[in-house]
């Protein structure tokens, strides 16, 4: 591969790794201040498509702006399905078993309510900008993944304004810092976990819309995002935003490379070997071994405090 | 507000016991409802995924055997001897949610404790492969409307049937069909091939298709890259990295409709093209086309079938699937289907009784005639399998599709190379 080539598969990768951030930030708020380890946001990420393609086929809304639509409507949604379902769950500083099945259950729901309302067949949305690139030299850049990197950034960077700039933020931060010590200063722990609950979904809907334009969708959509929005979150120490950048970029480079850049194996001598690309798929679950058994706390425990935005 | 809650919560609980016990009753009933009916109809099992990944081919080929089945119980039903009268058919259908695990669990269910005489489905090869090891074991017979993989067939299964010629011809098939367009001086001869396929037996039966006809005839393909893939991926920018690195003149994949549409799409968004380009057995799917629009035009498919087939018995076979459905077959799927349904129905009144033995003897040698299938005869081989020629479909613009090969089948010229965008 030439310099060019590189370059090319470097862009291709940061392009990958705005997608999943803006798919695993939304589990990562809702993981850092309650906890949850949210099963169902495969279910909001298919809601947020569905939405997105409602809006585009009825209405003629574009799916970029269908999906920032999303966002208030799915943080009203997020807190209504906290005040009806997550509340009653026992607190606690770990995830709970009750809380998975709750999750679990929460997000067959939603897939069955999908069967029921748009079937079983894929859904696309296609508009000018679906196949469209941006041509610089040899490289070619998809413009929809340059939109879901902008709005993954942008998504970053008010996260991190909220986290640091205001009153809900500073409330969730003590939350994950110690929550019996935030509810002894006033912090209300119950409306913010509720606020919480309608970030993550408003984000989890947006990260929808936007992978809507992506991918083709069904009821089943989701299910290969959740092992790798886990992967991300655990890669970015749960609990932080910036985390989540880092783990995205991280995850997003090895898959693209590994399967392109002859790795040295020694095996009677050293050589060099491709990852074939069928075990692209083996690279999130190994990564997240080694993380686990090396990093626990993430690739931001190596960082100082002050990156993290919890 | 509390007590509201509880009392919220009370009803729900009660609520949640009382739909319980209904679920209970209402399955206990349907339980002996068919316990009744049991004697004067024939029970055949149909496992396919009618949610899930695959729910859409899935749902095609229910709608095939149902079809099959309501034209054969519309028609009286099945002549038994042993009985001295004829016997409607009843579908005992299972939804195994495309998943492999809860596909042999729910053929294992219908062998075992439906009291069926035949199961049919097992669409997609990772499926059909987990539905095939069942047949042996209950004695009864299974046949595959939907998996093409030899592999299942090489297995010395005596119940397994398949009514999907095998994968390995739609490589030689399609490999047969580039031949041809050099041989026209449509391509030139010597051309690079990038193959990219799914890692199953599907995608090794494929590449193992087109490599037998190549190697036997030298000269006309150099394949320069060979790799697989993993079902359901949703990144394709690595592996299409390769492929342009590869500097291929000729394109071909062999993957499921959901890989198929999520891959192109990332093919056309990277600014790809070649000279010629196929995803196996997939292409002409309507899906496909409204979610990528004109980019699939010019994708060649070697399939199992075509509404384009100029065959009477296949023309009428899409009116009354149109009729029965409200749409049209714009896919293969359903034909194989419909036709497995209709081999097994002539296998029972061969085999003049309900017996699974001499059903499956049957089976083995049954030749249905007026076959909605290419070659318009439908049989199976020593090893279960039937074996019939592929067409070629390539996409035209406007959403048209054109069977391009064999000749005789022809409804329009093929396309080489394709126009570049």
């Amino acid at each position: 591969m030439d310099s060019v080539e590189y370059l090319d598969l470097l862009l291709k990768a940061l392009l990958l790794a705005g997608v999943y951030a803006a798919m695993a930030v939304g589990m990562t708020v809702i993981y850092g201040v309650m906890k949850i380890v949210n099963l169902a946001h495969a279910g909001f990420l298919m809601m947020g498509a569905y939405f997105a393609l409602e809006l585009f086929q009825r209405f003629h809304v574009d799916p970029i702006l269908g999906a920032i639509i999303a966002l208030p409507v799915f943080f009203l949604f997020g807190m209504a399905v906290h005040w009806l379902l997550v509340r009653w769950l026992p607190k606690s500083d770990t995830p709970t078993l009750a809380s998975l099945l709750l999750m679990f259950g929460f997000w067959l729901v939603l897939q069955n309510i999908a069967y029921l309302v748009w079937g079983n067949e894929d859904q696309s949305i296609l508009t000018p900008l679906t196949l469209s690139s941006v041509q610089i030299g040899q490289i070619s850049i998809p413009k929809v993944n340059l939109v879901v990197f902008a709005a993954a950034v942008f998504c970053m960077v008010v996260l991190q304004i909220v986290f640091h700039r205001s009153w809900f933020g500073r409330s969730m931060r003590a939350l994950i810092q110690n929550p019996y010590a935030a509810q002894i200063v006033g912090v209300d722990d119950q409306k913010t976990a509720r606020l919480t609950f309608g970030l993550g979904t408003a984000f989890a809907g947006f990260a929808g819309g936007l992978l809507g334009m992506l991918f083709s969708f069904s009821p089943d959509f989701g299910r290969p995002f959740l092992l790798r929005s886990f992967v991300i979150i655990v890669l970015g120490g749960l609990e932080s935003v910036s985390g989540v950048a880092l783990g995205a970029i991280l995850l997003a480079i090895l898959e693209t490379f590994g399967i392109n850049i002859a790795l040295p194996v020694y095996w009677h001598g050293w050589s060099f070997h491709y990852l074939p690309p069928s075990y692209q798929q083996v690279i999130p679950f190994a990564l997240l071994v080694v993380v686990l058994l090396i990093l626990p706390k993430g690739l931001s425990s190596l960082f100082s405090r002050k990156w993290k935005a919890a | 507000m509390r007590g509201t809650l509880a009392f919220f919560g009370q009803t729900i609980r009660h609520t949640s016991i009382l739909a319980l016990a209904l679920g209970g009753i209402v399955t206990l009933c349907n339980g002996t409802g068919r316990a009744v009916v049991a004697d004067d109809t024939i029970k055949i099992g149909v496992v396919l995924p009618t949610t899930g990944s695959e729910s859409k081919p899935g749902a095609y080929q229910k709608e095939g055997i149902e079809l099959a089945i309501k034209q054969i119980n519309d028609g009286g039903g099945i002549m038994v001897k042993s009985k001295g009268k004829k016997l409607k058919i009843e579908e005992v259908f299972y939804d195994d949610a495309t998943d492999s695990k809860k596909s042999a669990s729910l053929t294992e269910r219908a062998m075992s404790s439906d009291g069926v005489v035949a199961v049919l489905g097992g669409y997609s090869t990772a499926l059909g492969t987990a539905e095939s090891v069942m047949a042996d074991r209950y004695k009864t017979p299974w046949i595959t409307t939907g998996a093409g993989a030899t592999a299942i067939f090489g297995k010395g299964y005596q119940y397994a049937f398949g009514t999907l010629s095998p994968v390995a011809l739609i490589g030689t098939t399609s490999a047969e069909f580039l031949g041809s367009l050099m041989d026209q001086g449509k391509l030139k001869k010597g051309l690079k091939v990038a193959m990219v396929v799914e890692n199953t037996d599907h995608g090794t039966d494929y590449v193992n298709g087109f490599n037998e006809w190549a190697d036997k005839h030298k000269g006309y393909f150099e394949v320069v890259m060979n790799e697989k893939f993993e079902l359901g991926a949703t990144d394709f920018s690595g592996i299409l990295q390769k492929v342009k690195n590869s500097h291929a003149d000729i394109f071909l994949s062999d993957a499921h409709l959901p890989d198929y549409i999520t891959m192109h799409r990332q093919y056309l968004q990277n600014g790809l093209h070649h000279q010629m380009v196929s995803y196996g057995a997939r292409g002409p799917e309507a899906n496909a086309r409204q979610a990528l629009g004109a980019g699939t035009d010019y994708i060649f498919a070697g399939i199992w079938w075509s509404n384009k087939l100029p065959y009477p018995q296949a023309k009428k076979f899409a009116a009354d699937y149109k009729a029965f459905t409200g749409h049209d077959v714009d896919s293969w799927y359903a034909a194989p289907a419909y036709d497995g349904m209709r081999i097994v129905a002539q296998a029972i009144e061969a085999a003049g009784s309900l017996d699974k033995n001499a059903i499956r003897d049957a089976l083995k040698k049954a030749q249905l005639k007026e076959s909605v299938l290419p070659g318009q005869v439908l049989k199976f081989a020593a090893n279960g399998q039937a074996e019939y020629p592929f067409v070629i479909t390539q996409n035209k613009p406007d959403n048209k599709v054109d069977i391009v090969y064999p000749k005789d089948a022809a409804t329009g010229e093929p396309v080489a190379p394709a126009p570049a965008k």
